[in-house]
C-alpha cells in the first residue's frame, strides 16, 4: 500500500477520527485506531500462511479472494457458476454493472461524521459483486475473503461487497474476514439490496489476527417481503466492529439479525446495528450474545428506528452476555424511536456469570470442572451457531468458534 | 455399603441436618421421609458434594470418605444423586452430555471410553427403560422439558451411569399418574444386588410403586424413627405430626432455580 498523499486522500484529509465523546465509538480503543494508516490498495509479496488456504478451501463453491483489498485470482473461483449468478470483481463491475456499483459508492451515510467510511470510498476501489438474476435459488454458498496482511506501517485495506438479489432471487453469501501479521487490519464495507420477495442468508465471520483491527460496515436495503438472515461471529480482532443498517423499504419485509462476540486478552467487540423501518408490517429480530473472558470488552448498541407510516410493526432485540472473567466488560445500549401505530417493539438484556447450579448439575454427572465449564460456554454460543440453517456451514462455523471458546 | 455417621449440615450458620445416621447395604432399597424443611434435600445434596454448605461427620461408601470428594470423584466413586428440580441446560444436547457423563466416570475410573455407536445403544436401552422417544436424545438437556420429562431424564442417566448408589429426591413431585407409575416402573428395574437406593419423599404414593425394604422418618435433620414399609402407612394415616413436637412448617423448600437463559 502507498500510505502517502494521493488525490483521494488530500480529498478526506479534513476529516477528524470519531472520540470517546462518540456514543457509537465510546468504547473503541482510539489510540489503536490512531496508529492504523490508510492508502490506495497495492495488494502484498507475502506468503500467506498454509492454513488460510485451507481454510479458503474448506468451503467448496464460488469465491472471490481479496488480499489486501487487491483481487487475488489464483485464489478465487468463478468457474462453473450456477445459472442465475453473476459474480463479478468491482473491476469488471465497472464494465459490465455499473448501476450496482452506483449504490454502494453513493452511500447515505453521512461521511463527515463516519471517517471510516468515507476512508472505504476513497481507498475501497476493489471487491466482489454477488448478483442474482430474476427468482433464481442459488443453493451453493458464495464465499467472499478477505485477508489482511498489514506492512509495517500499520496498512489498513479497505474493500467492498456489493450482494444485489432481484426480486424472488434466493442465496447464501459467507463472508470471511481473516489477517497475518504486523498491526494494521481491514476496513470493509458490504452493501446488499433486496428485491421484492428475495431471500439473503448472510454471513459475516469476523477472524482477524488478535493484534489487528478489524472496521466492518453492512448496510441493507430490502424490498417487500423480502427476508435476510444475517450472521455475525465477531471473533478476532484488538478491535473487531461491524455495523449494521438495514432499512426495511418494503412492506413485509423481514430481518433476522443474529451475533456472537467471543472476548479473550484485551480486545474489544463492538457492533453496531441500526434497523430502521420505513414500511408497514415489517418484522425485524436483532439476537446477539457475547462470551467475554480476561479484560476483554463486548458492546452491543443497537437501535431500533420506526418511521412514521410503519404500522404493524413488529420488532425484537436481545443481547445476553456471559462474563467469564471479574475483569470483562459488557455494554449494552438499546436505542429505540417509535414513530408509527400498532408496533410490538421489545427488548432485553442480560448479563450474567456462568450458571453455578447448572455447573453443579454437570459435575454431580462425574463431568470434571474445566470439562462442564466448557461444555455450558460452548451450549451457550451453540445456540447462536444453531441459527445457521445451511449444515455445511454450521458445522465449518462450529470449528472456528470453538479454536476461541475453547 | 453406605455409612453415614453423625452427619451435620449448615448454611449460614443455621443447622439443617443435625447428626444424621445411616446404613444402606447392597442392594437395599431405603426411603426417607419427612416433613417440609427436615432437611431430606440437604441430605441429597450433601451426598452430591454441593458448594455452600458447612459439613461435618462422615459419610463412606465401600469405606471411602465422600465427604472431601468433588462432586465428580463421587460420580466416579458410584453416587448417583436424582434431583427434585433438574437444572435446564440450554444449547447443550441430552445425547452429547450423557455420552461425556458416562465417558467422564469411564475415565476416572480407568476404564476405556465408549464410542458414538456402542452408546446408542446404551441409551436406547435407558430410553425404552423410561418410554421416551428419540428425539429426547437430541433436545437440550431438560430445556423445555415438562416436569415428568425431566424426572424421566434423571431415570434415564440414572440408567446409563450404573451407579452403585443411587439418592432419588422427591422424585414423585409434580408427576401426574402416568409419569409416577412410568418412574417408578424405571426405578424398578434398575434395582440389583449391588445397588442400593435412597428414595426421599414427602407423599406414601410413591411407595406404593417402589417397595422399600426399610423406612426411616427425618424430622428436624435426624431420622427419628426407622421400620419397614408399615411405617410410611402409619405416617399416610397419621401425618409426621406423633414425630414433630412444633407446629409443621408446610412452606415449601427452596427450589433450585433454573439454568435457563
Amino acid at each position: 500500500m502507498t500510505a502517502t498523499s494521493t488525490a483521494e486522500h488530500q480529498e478526506i484529509a479534513g476529516l477528524t477520527y470519531p472520540t470517546k465523546r462518540d456514543e457509537a465509538w465510546r468504547y473503541a480503543p482510539h489510540d489503536v485506531l490512531g496508529q492504523l494508516s490508510f492508502g490506495l490498495s497495492v495488494g502484498s509479496a507475502r506468503q500467506l500462511p498454509p492454513a488460510f488456504d485451507a481454510s479458503i478451501s474448506a468451503l467448496e463453491g464460488p469465491r472471490i479472494v481479496l488480499i489486501n483489498g487487491v483481487v487475488d485470482a489464483e485464489r478465487s473461483d468463478l468457474s462453473a457458476l450456477p445459472v442465475g449468478l453473476r459474480l463479478s470483481t468491482f473491476e469488471d463491475a465497472r464494465r459490465d454493472q455499473p448501476e450496482l456499483l452506483a449504490v454502494h459508492f453513493d452511500s447515505d451515510v453521512d461521511l463527515s461524521t463516519d471517517t471510516f467510511t468515507a476512508l472505504n470510498i476513497a481507498f475501497g476501489s476493489n471487491g466482489a459483486v454477488v448478483h442474482v438474476t430474476g427468482g433464481h435459488a442459488i443453493d451453493v454458498p458464495v464465499q467472499i475473503v478477505d485477508i489482511a496482511l498489514p506492512d509495517e506501517t500499520g496498512s489498513t485495506s479497505c474493500s467492498g461487497v456489493v450482494i444485489h438479489l432481484e426480486e424472488g432471487a434466493s442465496a447464501t453469501v459467507v463472508e470471511t474476514r481473516i489477517g497475518d501479521g504486523d498491526f494494521g487490519g481491514s476496513n470493509t464495507r458490504t452493501t446488499i439490496s433486496l428485491g421484492d420477495q428475495a431471500s439473503l442468508a448472510h454471513i459475516v465471520l469476523q477472524d482477524i489476527a488478535l493484534t489487528q483491527v478489524h472496521l466492518g460496515r453492512v448496510d441493507a436495503t430490502q424490498g417487500a417481503g423480502s427476508v435476510l438472515r444475517s450472521h455475525l461471529f465477531n471473533l478476532g480482532g484488538r478491535y473487531g466492529r461491524v455495523d449494521y443498517g438495514v432499512r426495511l423499504a418494503g412492506e413485509g419485509a423481514k430481518v433476522e439479525l443474529t451475533g456472537l462476540y467471543l472476548g479473550m486478552g484485551n480486545q474489544v467487540l463492538d457492533q453496531q446495528v441500526t434497523v430502521v423501518h420505513a414500511a408497514p408490517d415489517c418484522t425485524s429480530r436483532q439476537s446477539f450474545r457475547g462470551i467475554l473472558d480476561d479484560e476483554s470488552t463486548g458492546v452491543f448498541n443497537g437501535g431500533i428506528d420506526v418511521r412514521p407510516g410503519a404500522d404493524g410493526t413488529d420488532a425484537e432485540q436481545s443481547n445476553d452476555n456471559l462474563l467469564l472473567s471479574d475483569r470483562a466488560e459488557a455494554n449494552t445500549q438499546p436505542r429505540l424511536e417509535i414513530l408509527a401505530d400498532q408496533v410490538a417493539c421489545k427488548h432485553g438484556a442480560t448479563v450474567g456469570q456462568l450458571d453455578t447450579d447448572a455447573l453443579y448439575y454437570l459435575r454431580t454427572r462425574g463431568i470434571p470442572e474445566a470439562e462442564a465449564r466448557r461444555l455450558l460456554v460452548g451450549g451457550f454460543a451453540d445456540q447462536v451457531v444453531d441459527t445457521v440453517d445451511n449444515e455445511i456451514l454450521r458445522t465449518w462455523i462450529t470449528e472456528r468458534v470453538r479454536r476461541h471458546d475453547g | 455399603m453406605l455409612h453415614v455417621e453423625n452427619l451435620t449440615a449448615s448454611i449460614g450458620g443455621t443447622p439443617i441436618l443435625n447428626g444424621l445416621d445411616l446404613d444402606v447395604g447392597s442392594g437395599g432399597v431405603h426411603a426417607i421421609m419427612g416433613p417440609n424443611g427436615s432437611g431430606k434435600s440437604t441430605f441429597a445434596h450433601a451426598l452430591a458434594g454441593r458448594d455452600g454448605y458447612e459439613i461435618d461427620g462422615r459419610a463412606t461408601l465401600d469405606g471411602v470418605d465422600l465427604l472431601d470428594m468433588e462432586p465428580e470423584a463421587r460420580a466416579a466413586a458410584g453416587v448417583f444423586v436424582g434431583f427434585q428440580y433438574p437444572v435446564e441446560i440450554p444449547g447443550v444436547n441430552n445425547m452429547y452430555f450423557l455420552r461425556t457423563a458416562l465417558n467422564s466416570v469411564r475415565r476416572a475410573r480407568g476404564e476405556t471410553e465408549i464410542g458414538a455407536r456402542d452408546f446408542l445403544a446404551v441409551a436406547q436401552e435407558a430410553m425404552d427403560l423410561v418410554e421416551m422417544k428419540e428425539d429426547f436424545l437430541h433436545r437440550a438437556v431438560n430445556a423445555g422439558f415438562s416436569g415428568g420429562e425431566k424426572k424421566r431424564n434423571e431415570i434415564l442417566q440414572m440408567a446409563v451411569m450404573e451407579p452403585r448408589l443411587a439418592v432419588l429426591d422427591e422424585t414423585d413431585s409434580g408427576l401426574d399418574i402416568d409419569a409416577l407409575r412410568i418412574v417408578a416402573s424405571g426405578v424398578n428395574a434398575l434395582r440389583r444386588p449391588e445397588r442400593s437406593m435412597i428414595v426421599i419423599t414427602h407423599y406414601q404414593r410413591l411407595l406404593d410403586y417402589i417397595k422399600p425394604d426399610f423406612v426411616h422418618v427425618l424430622v428436624d435433620g435426624r431420622i427419628v424413627e426407622s421400620g419397614d414399609h408399615t411405617l410410611a402407612l402409619h405416617l399416610d394415616d397419621h401425618g409426621y405430626a406423633d414425630f414433630v413436637n412444633h407446629d409443621l412448617d408446610d412452606a415449601p423448600e427452596r427450589p433450585l432455580s433454573g439454568a435457563a437463559r
